[in-house]
């Protein structure tokens, strides 16, 4: 575990056993605020940090989710690798001075000690001063003025906006007062001190799913597959598996950060025969790689990842398995085989080469516990596991996160997505080698993989019966009236969007 | 499909206790230069089952340069990481077939994808 330290238990700061490394303010985008903090460890640990050279420090008025954290890191060096690399991070700063207004601004920068700061303030080099504001937007006029307040640092190189050798940065915070729509617990500061590294958030755009040529209904939003990728510690080299690839949009941001990539889908539909593009042109997963000018995938598989055709002594090849799971919103699981009840009723197959196998619905604590058996087996020891959990207020119960005695949970994120529906992202690292014996053992000890969650559409939808009580009323109302079939004409009407429902 | 899948799978229809390695059906073959990375080699190389991919690779044509028992030491070689690479990563089914060699069911193999689903009969 990182260790966390906060402001106010004073005691607390001088227990823990100084760090050595450097402090770097963190600067958040201040969305996806449980992945933040998650993903600068996960990265911190890709550019080889070890967990216990790490330490967080809580920002001013020791508030969770505000945007300025601190992390102790061992070395510049490895700032500046995260910072290539970061998605939810904006920049890390070293600070020079920080106070609640200019005056404390100004006293905590002339007691930062001058050695630290005159080799970046030396006449030969060229610098700029990035102006930020957190809370409230800064026009022009009002960046420039709050440069001019700066008049006590003694910048002696040459001002260049392009392509600088130092980087300053003055943040702003400034929360209160304006109607702003993040909460003012954040109290106002003021931050001053130099650029390590900056996040190239460009990526976003770049692989934006809006421009992407070959799309589905559920494909990973871009941001959030690279801020997976980090989390799963995927790097040059890596094998990357996704179970469910469906349209590739995990495999590309793996494949962004130069990892060998690999994708598995029941639906053929979707990872072979693609769509038919404006030109008439066939669109594939391939062609998203294409467009990306990413290597292609090593391989894309048709297969049901309950019933697989991985050969059972193969083990520890994978770096990092990412995927989203099919949870019956927009896509239902499936898997192999048929319903029980309809068994007896399937008519002999005649032809092989054309039939079109079965499948039936697949519940997500069954399909959870195929994929961490799965990843169990196939991940390196070290390497993780980085999937969506879907949860919903009623039915989400920090217990019921899966297990496996080969896994050990790293990070639970926490997406909001409506006031009734949320999702989870569940990182879990592959601690000790698998054994089969161990794995059988817990699960024999645990029968029933259902979760609360396979409950979701009729937690949804138990209302349902009332209603069409209600309409059964009318329509036996309507139906003295003119007789016949008229409870057809009153069906209620569907509320939702999607094939499932 | 390349070979480091092939390596991979196995028939997975209930019952069957044999079902490694797949046999090659092979229609069409054909090559895609991939990324030369000597510690993917290194990483992949003892958790390749050799007959296996000795096997596949001659049915697929890219026997040449692959010695019949090669030890870890074979990695430093050049030469070898080249035969390794090329036949691991580059060399593709593009049309053909995954036979089983206990039951003889073909898993086809289309466009490169290859069809892993067993129909119900069958799992």
């Amino acid at each position: 575990m990182v260790r966390v330290v906060c402001n106010s238990g004073t005691d607390l700061v001088e227990d823990a056993p100084s760090t050595s490394g450097k402090e770097y303010l963190t600067y958040f985008v201040h969305r996806l605020l449980e992945f933040r903090r998650p993903e600068l460890e996960s990265l911190a640990r890709t550019v080889g940090c070890k967990d216990e050279q790490l330490q967080w420090r809580a920002p001013a008025g020791d508030v969770d989710h505000s945007p300025f954290w601190y992390l102790t890191l061992p070395s510049e060096d490895a700032a500046v690798e995260i910072s290539k690399r970061m998605i939810l991070t904006k920049m890390l700063v070293e600070v020079w001075a920080e106070g609640e207004n200019w005056d404390e601004l100004r006293a905590a920068f002339e007691a930062y000690p001058g050695d630290r700061k005159s080799p970046w303030l030396r006449p030969d080099l060229t610098f700029r001063v990035v102006v930020e504001s957190f809370g409230s937007s800064l026009p022009m006029d009002e960046q420039l003025e709050l440069i001019n307040r700066l008049e006590f640092i003694p910048f002696k190189g040459t001002v260049r906006l392009r392509d600088p050798q130092v980087r300053f940065v003055l943040l702003r915070c400034d929360c209160g007062d304006h109607g702003s729509l993040i909460d003012a617990t954040v109290p106002p500061r003021l931050y001053f001190g130099r650029l390590v590294g900056s996040s190239d958030r460009g990526v976003i755009d770049a692989y934006s799913l809006k421009r992407r040529r070959y799309l589905g209904p559920t494909s990973m939003d871009t941001e959030m597959a690279f801020v997976m990728c980090n989390h799963a510690g995927v790097r040059r080299g890596s094998l990357v598996l996704d179970p469910y690839a469906g349209t590739g949009s995990i495999l590309v941001a793996a494949a962004h950060s130069g990892a060998k990539v690999m994708g598995a889908d029941i639906d053929i539909k979707v990872i072979c025969a693609g769509k038919v593009g404006k030109r008439g042109e066939c669109l594939t997963v391939y062609s998203n790689f294409e467009q990306y000018g990413l290597p292609a995938p090593v391989d894309l598989i048709r297969m049901d990842a309950h019933r697989h055709p991985i050969r059972p002594d193969l083990t520890a090849i994978f770096h990092a398995i990412i995927g989203d799971p099919p949870y019956g919103v927009r896509a239902g699981g499936r898997k192999s085989g048929l319903p029980l009840a309809e068994v007896a009723q399937r008519s002999p197959i005649r032809d092989r080469d054309t039939y079109i196998p079965s499948t039936q619905p697949y519940t997500l604590g069954e399909c959870l516990r195929d994929l961490l058996d799965l990843s169990a087996r196939l991940l390196v020891v070290g390497g993780r596991l980085v999937y969506f959990l879907p949860a919903t207020p009623e039915t989400y119960d920090e217990a019921e996160i899966p297990q496996h005695p080969a896994l050990k949970l790293v990070a639970n994120s926490e997406q909001i997505l409506t006031s009734r529906y949320s999702r989870r992202l569940i990182t879990m690292e592959k601690v000790r080698p698998y054994d089969a014996a161990a794995a059988a053992a817990y699960y024999a000890a645990r029968p029933d993989p259902t979760m609360a969650i396979d409950r979701l559409h009729d937690i949804v939808y138990d209302h349902l019966p009332v209603v069409s009580a209600a309409a059964a009323t009318t329509a036996a109302v309507a139906g003295a009236d003119c007789g016949g079939d008229a409870p057809l004409s009153v069906k209620p009407r569907r509320r939702c969007r999607g094939k499932n429902f | 499909m390349k070979l480091l899948t092939h390596n991979m799978l196995s028939c997975h229809i209930k019952g069957v206790k044999n079902g490694y390695p797949f046999l090659i059906e092979v229609i069409k073959v054909s090559e895609h230069e991939a990324d030369f990375d000597p510690d993917f080699l290194k990483h992949i190389f003892p958790r390749i089952n050799w007959p296996a991919f000795l096997q596949a690779a001659e049915a697929m044509g890219c026997r040449e340069g692959l010695p019949e028992a090669p030890t870890e030491t074979a990695l430093e070689d050049e030469q070898f990481q080249k035969a390794f690479h090329h036949a691991l990563l580059e060399v593709t089914l593009e049309e053909g077939s995954l036979v089983c060699p206990e039951t003889s069911r073909k898993f086809p193999v289309a466009k490169g994808i290859p069809n892993m689903l067993l129909n119900e009969d069958e799992c």
